[in-house]
């Protein structure tokens, strides 16, 4: 059974996603939210497996209610039509559904989301139940300007710290997000990410090479090309760490 | 100045060209002292020639449709004339030169001096392949010239076409946003009010149906632009629901005063798309219309602030603005501002229109 939540500010548009998802009784839907607050609330008190999520709501858009989330569900997005996020979805190839809903479309898209679940299941069948921890293969929704992505924790390489933000670094990119270090480095498994320093979080597993530095520190060079320093003390949890 | 603009410029090119011709080589008998009536006698007559034959050749080239064809045939073509032309150019000269030379001298010695044709012929032909190639060359460039120019001129009227074609687009504006949205909402309703669904089909179809009509037409009597935004609003509270609240103060005079059609429409559309829809609890939109200080001024309050976005997104505004300068010039405005803290007010001032 798949635990769904629909955010949407127009009643009648959450109804009518109602009726369309009777056809699919895999999915029960468990919660409704007006606004993107709402819409958080509940997600993070329900802790749903889904949620269907409109773009352009009062208060807050559906992408900046995402971005507030340590760790993104999986999402369906739903909209009329607004080609700022079309462009969005285009770019980053998320799942969206244009309203009003095509029944065929929804069951696409459920069906998309059942193979991916069953390839979740599979890789981690040894989850740690924890649900406060961040497990690598959960994801966080990253937005920064016109562009937004939906990133694995394992594909993340570093993290920096920029006064109150954070830049995180994933394959071609570092966007902005709106979280400190200190909050990222209490959520994040310390088994994979290592404070290496006052300002960066780095993934075990994305470095290329280790070199010894000045002081008796170490230089980490990760996989993008990034070199960080690792600070005298945190050298010696590191080395510790690695030698077993 | 007269004069020479009744002349066609090809013409003028002719005369000018040759003449000039004609003095170089006037010119350079003079200086080799060679100059007499009968060299002057020979000119004129191969001026007239070649007047004449680069006039034939011209009306072959225009014939034959030359200046369409690609660059390969053209310059292919172009020699080809210019041979052509300059051969038979050489023959008439030798033979005309001749006959006349006979004429003239009508002595038997004359006509019985041994002439070799061939030889004479090939000679003149050089020399007018010289002028024929020169002409083809200032023909073919100044046609060139003119088309090139012609070309950016009608990329500037293209681009002008495709400005005007936005206005107009503009103009016929309805956000696809609220047309999905509003379908979305019908659908919904289809199964919980049927009898609102379908007074909302027929509210959805007068706004589709009068925004493709407006671009037709400059103005519409007031109470025909009232009732399309009557019926949008009726949708959009299907939308927000008890989020919407809509308020009236129309004076009925002013029914019957012509308005630019869809701009009340944009400023209702643009108060809850930049108003209302930002609004969690929702707000208020109240549409006035009346005569103050001898003029009709429609008003569009809406809750919501002035934002930076507001002003950035002027979609709606700019061409609100540019609409009612072409249409009434000095004698119509549009402001928009935020009043009493928390409302943004837009207000269209028009002129009184006399009405039967």
């Amino acid at each position: 059974m798949i635990r769904a939540i629909i955010i949407d500010d127009e009643r009648l548009a959450r109804n009518e996603l109602r009726k369309l998802l009777i056809d699919f009784p895999e999915i029960e839907v468990v919660a409704e939210g007006a606004n993107a607050n709402e819409g958080l609330e509940k997600i993070e008190t329900i802790n749903p497996d889904l949620v269907f999520l409109d773009i352009q709501m009062p208060g807050k858009t559906g992408f900046d209610m995402l971005a507030e989330l340590d760790k993104a569900p999986h999402v369906i997005f739903t909209t009329a039509y607004d080609e700022y996020a079309l462009k969005a979805f285009e770019v980053n190839a998320l799942d969206y559904l244009l309203k009003p809903v095509e029944p065929r479309r929804l069951a696409d898209a459920i069906q998309k989301l059942h193979i991916q679940e069953e390839k979740e299941q599979s890789a981690n069948s040894e989850v740690n139940i924890n649900r406060e921890m961040l497990h690598e293969d959960d994801q966080v929704f990253v937005k920064d300007g016109e562009r937004c992505w939906f990133v694995k924790l394992n594909e993340i390489r570093l993290f920096e710290s920029v006064g109150n933000y954070a830049k995180v670094f994933f394959g071609p990119n570092k966007p902005l997000i709106l979280k400190s270090l200190n909050a990222l480095e209490e959520r994040l498994d310390e088994k994979t990410f290592f404070r290496a320093n006052r300002k960066h979080i780095v993934n075990l597993r994305l470095i290329d090479k280790i070199e010894p530095y000045f002081n008796g520190g170490l230089l980490l060079e990760m996989k993008g090309g990034e070199k960080i320093e690792v600070s005298r003390r945190q050298t010696v949890k590191f080395k510790e760490m690695m030698s077993l | 100045m007269s004069v020479f603009k009744r002349i066609p410029t090809y013409w003028l090119f002719q005369f000018f060209g040759w003449g000039l011709c004609m003095l170089v080589n006037v010119f350079y008998a003079y200086t080799f002292d060679k100059f007499n009536s009968k060299f002057l006698y020979g000119i004129l007559v191969y001026m007239a020639l070649g007047i004449m034959l680069s006039h034939i050749m011209r009306l072959v080239i225009n014939k034959a449709n030359m200046l369409t064809k690609p660059i390969e045939q053209q310059i292919f073509g172009f020699i080809f004339i210019t041979v052509v032309f300059s051969l038979v150019t050489g023959m008439l000269e030798t033979f005309l030169w001749n006959y006349l030379t006979w004429l003239r001298e009508a002595s038997p010695a004359a006509s019985k001096k041994q002439v070799n044709y061939s030889k004479l012929v090939i000679g003149n032909s050089f020399n007018s392949f010289f002028y024929m190639f020169i002409w083809n060359c200032i023909y073919y460039i100044y046609h060139y010239v003119q088309k090139s120019r012609r070309q950016q001129v009608d990329t500037l009227k293209l681009e002008t076409l495709v400005k005007e074609l936005e206005l107009k687009t503009i103009k016929s504006h309805i956000n696809p946003h609220f047309i999905f949205n509003a379908l979305n909402s019908i659908r919904a309703l289809i199964d919980e009010n049927p009898l609102r669904a379908r007074g909302a089909i027929t509210e959805l179809s007068n706004i589709l149906r009068s925004s493709m009509q407006s671009d037709k037409l400059e103005t519409v009597p007031f109470e025909r632009e009232l009732n399309i935004v009557k019926d949008y609003l009726a949708l959009e509270y299907i939308r927000f629901e008890d989020r919407l609240k809509i308020e009236y103060d129309i004076d009925e005079d002013t029914l019957d005063q012509p308005v630019p059609p869809m701009m009340l429409q944009t400023l209702v559309e643009n108060a809850i798309k930049h108003g209302i829809s930002k609004q969690l609890s929702g707000g208020t939109v109240k549409i006035i219309s009346d005569f103050r200080y001898n003029h009709h001024e429609l008003v569009v309050q809406n809750t919501g602030h002035l934002t930076g976005s507001y002003n950035a997104d002027g979609f709606g505004l700019t061409s609100t603005q540019n609409r009612l300068q072409l249409l009434f010039g000095e004698k119509a405005n549009f402001t928009i501002k935020e009043i009493n803290g928390n409302t943004v007010e837009a207000k269209v001032v028009l002129p009184v229109a006399a009405v039967a």
